[in-house]
């Protein structure tokens, strides 16, 4: 029994897992997920944007617009994606075992 | 193809452009020359094939006679149109133009497509006919020479390499066998020996075939019947019939004849033999013979033996020839005869009479004998009898009196037995009278002891019941204590529930309860039942329950508008709208509906009231991301509810066995 084993040692403080998020934290947690990814891939995209533009299209404006415009679709659909998945628990890692 | 394309355009804008020019044509010339073989081009066909195709034509087989013909400006081929105005003998081309040339107007410019609209676009086909052809045959040639070297080559790494050998003999026609015939020589030169005497041994030497002819062997025919007359018995013949003459007797019957002859012959020669001795009888018999038949005493051996010598005697007489001379003298002799055998009869008589005496003699000693023997047996008899008797006699005595002996002993045996059994019986009877005496006296001191002791047995009965009481007493005493214990520890547990303001774990107390309640299946039962999380780590209070539900709240309220599959969108439009959304309140009663925002509300007026088990109802039936958000809090409220419920069950559990005591 559990509390037989907990009786002989009292002190022992429980098991945190400090992975788990609480659950109504869930949201903002995705969210700040969400603009960090943002700003980091239209930054990125940007930056090949404005790579490509000075090195092949001769310093014009469109590639680092077209850039920004990728890293940032890339953001969103990978927010998206994590929204849509939230709700319905994950079955990575869950197996079927047949008889 | 690309540069033979630019070098064709170059030559089609050279066309074009006048002002460029090689520098050996002329100019002026040129232009006329292509303007005048663009209009006399329908004339010159039927010319074509024939004078400048023949030259071309053998060119990689392709027909490409009209576009060679094109290149009129080529100032090389100028029977090409006879109609032209004659012009003066172009200056030859240098060594190295014609060099630098040479690829364009190559073979390969009859494959192309005409590419532009004029007639002059062929690229020009300066080199001369017969160093083309020479070209061709050195390039077919060295093609030849480069693909049977080549051929080698595999063929020789096929032998070295089985990768290739695999690849060589499935791809590259007859690869297979001209490999297979150089492994075939390899065996060969290696293993010749055995190659000579295992195949080519009995073909080589070349010795006579035995060959046999259609006609050899067994062949049916038709069985002959005068072929061998009868040999075959079962065939039909004349020894079949008995009544068929005989045809094969002649022969024979001469062969038998011969001996009957001889036969006939010889018995005639011993009969004429035997009448021959017969001849000579001039003299009569002195004396006819005795005749031993008719003699006296004929039966008697010495009677015949004497018969026999006289007539040896007479004959030999007879065949004297002066046998009338002893005529007499043998009459005599057979009268002496006859006297002898008249004594030989009396002797053989007294003979007789001699043996007969001797006979009854004879018989008289055997009976004299025959008597003596019987008398001396009799007595010999008589003796033994005697003998018998008398042993027969003892032999009886001896047996009586083993007898009686045996009697005597086996009487004696019989009577101990007796003896000792009697003995027995009386110990038996001895013993058992002792037995019957030591049980009368120990029942006579039993009933002496029973009347005094019996009081005793009384007050000892007395000393259990009352110990009986006590103990029942003493077990009123402990359940009423462990009792008291149990609420005690109860009370502990619920002071230590409600009084802290953050949770705290209460393993303790848990562990105190159990231990006063000595193993109650009720108070273990309800103990099993709460989450071990909740008493490690505690159970909240109500008011930091409420406080947490009201964060909650607002969480919820944001995803309150999300729709089933929401993305980013909604959620960003969920999270703007819903501050702009009413609250619901809950001053004139609960609201009504499914919606999120009515459940919040009867949830925080439930909460406020006390209810946390309706309250973790309501919020339990909430649904997608608002009851995703809300989890944590419901199970939360579950653990307090749980904890809740056992204490409840314990207290009732004490309540119910402090009653039970009275």
């Amino acid at each position: 029994m559990a509390d037989k084993n907990t009786s002989t040692a009292p002190a022992v403080a429980p098991p945190t897992r400090p992975n788990r998020p609480l659950s109504e934290a869930l949201l903002n947690e995705k969210w700040d997920h969400c603009l960090s990814t943002l700003l980091i891939r239209s930054t990125l995209g940007a930056s090949f944007g404005v790579i490509f533009s000075v090195l092949l299209f001769k310093r014009r404006s469109w590639p680092v617009w077209a850039g920004l415009g990728f890293g940032a679709g890339r953001a969103w659909e990978e927010c998206d994606s994590s929204f849509k998945r939230a709700t319905a628990p994950s079955r990575d890692g869950l197996r079927v075992l047949r008889p | 193809m690309l540069r033979i394309a630019v070098a064709r355009s170059a030559g089609l804008e050279q066309g074009l452009r006048l002002g460029l020019r090689r520098q050996w044509q002329q100019p002026a010339r040129s232009w006329t020359l292509i303007r005048g073989y663009a209009d006399d081009r329908p004339a010159d066909k039927t010319v074509l094939p024939g004078v400048p195709g023949a030259q071309t034509g053998t060119i990689a087989g392709v027909p490409q006679a009209p576009i060679e013909a094109t290149a009129t400006h080529n100032p090389t081929q100028t029977n090409l149109s006879p109609n032209e105005p004659p012009k003066p003998p172009p200056t030859p081309p240098t060594p190295t133009e014609v060099k630098s040339n040479a690829p364009a107007p190559s073979t390969n410019t009859g494959n192309l497509p005409p590419t532009g609209t004029g007639t002059a676009k062929t690229g020009p086909s300066s080199a001369p006919p017969p160093k083309k052809r020479r070209r061709f045959r050195s390039f077919l040639l060295t093609l030849i020479i480069l693909s049977a070297l080549g051929y080698a080559g595999g063929v020789y790494y096929s032998l070295v390499n089985d990768n290739f050998h695999d690849f060589f003999t499935e791809y590259v026609p007859f690869g297979e066998d001209a490999v297979a015939y150089f492994e075939e020589r390899e065996y060969r030169r290696r293993f010749p020996a055995r190659e000579i005497q295992g195949r080519t041994w009995p073909q080589t030497r070349g010795e006579n075939k035995v060959t046999i002819a259609r006609q050899s062997g067994v062949n049916p025919r038709v069985a002959d019947e005068n072929d061998n007359a009868g040999a075959d018995l079962a065939q039909k013949g004349r020894h079949t019939s008995a009544v068929q003459e005989n045809k094969a007797k002649p022969a024979e019957s001469k062969k038998e004849e011969k001996p009957e002859v001889t036969h006939k012959l010889t018995p005639k020669k011993d009969e004429k033999t035997v009448t021959t001795p017969s001849e000579p009888k001039p003299t009569p018999p002195a004396a006819s013979l005795v005749d031993n038949q008719n003699i006296a005493e004929g039966q008697e051996r010495a009677v015949q033996e004497l018969v026999k010598l006289v007539n040896n005697v007479i004959t030999a007489v007879n065949a004297s020839p002066e046998a009338p001379k002893y005529a007499n003298t043998i009459a005599s002799a057979k009268s002496d005869l006859d006297k002898v055998i008249a004594e030989i009869k009396i002797m053989r008589d007294q003979t007789a009479q001699e043996a007969d005496t001797q006979i009854k003699n004879a018989h008289l000693e055997f009976d004299t004998a025959a008597k003596e023997l019987v008398r001396r047996l009799e007595s010999e008899m008589r003796e033994q009898e005697t003998r018998w008797r008398e042993e027969y006699e003892q032999e009886r005595e001896r047996l009586s009196t083993s007898y009686q002996q045996k009697l005597s002993a086996e009487l004696d045996a019989a009577k101990k037995v007796l003896e000792s059994k009697n003995q027995n019986a009386l110990l038996e009877q001895e013993i058992s009278l002792q037995k019957k005496f030591m049980d009368s006296v120990k029942a006579k001191v039993e009933e002496e002891r029973s009347g005094r002791l019996s009081k005793l047995d009384e007050l000892s009965s007395n000393v259990e019941e009352l110990e009986k009481l006590t103990s029942q007493w003493n077990e009123v005493v402990d359940t009423t204590l462990q009792t008291q214990h149990l609420q005690v520890a109860l009370e502990a547990l619920r002071a230590k529930l409600q009084e802290s303001d953050h949770p705290t774990p209460f393993i303790n107390e848990l562990v105190a309860l159990k231990e006063v309640s000595k193993n109650d299946e009720v108070v273990s039962a309800a103990i099993a039942s709460i989450n071990p999380a909740a008493y490690q780590r505690g159970v909240p209070s109500a008011a930091s329950i409420i406080d947490r539900f009201r964060r909650v709240a607002t969480e919820v309220r944001k995803a309150s508008l999300l729709p089933e599959d929401a993305g980013v969108a909604s959620h960003a439009a969920s999270a703007v709208l819903s501050r702009l959304m009413f609250q619901k309140k809950s001053d004139r009663g609960l609201p009504e509906g499914e919606d999120v925002e009515a459940t919040l509300a009867r949830t925080e007026v439930l909460l406020e009231e006390g209810d946390l088990d309706a309250a973790a109802r309501e919020m339990n039936g909430l649904k997608g991301w608002a009851g995703v958000l809300s989890r944590d809090w419901v199970t939360e409220c579950r653990r307090v509810l749980e904890v809740r419920q056992a204490v409840d069950v314990i207290a009732t559990e004490a309540r119910l066995k402090s009653l039970l005591v009275d």
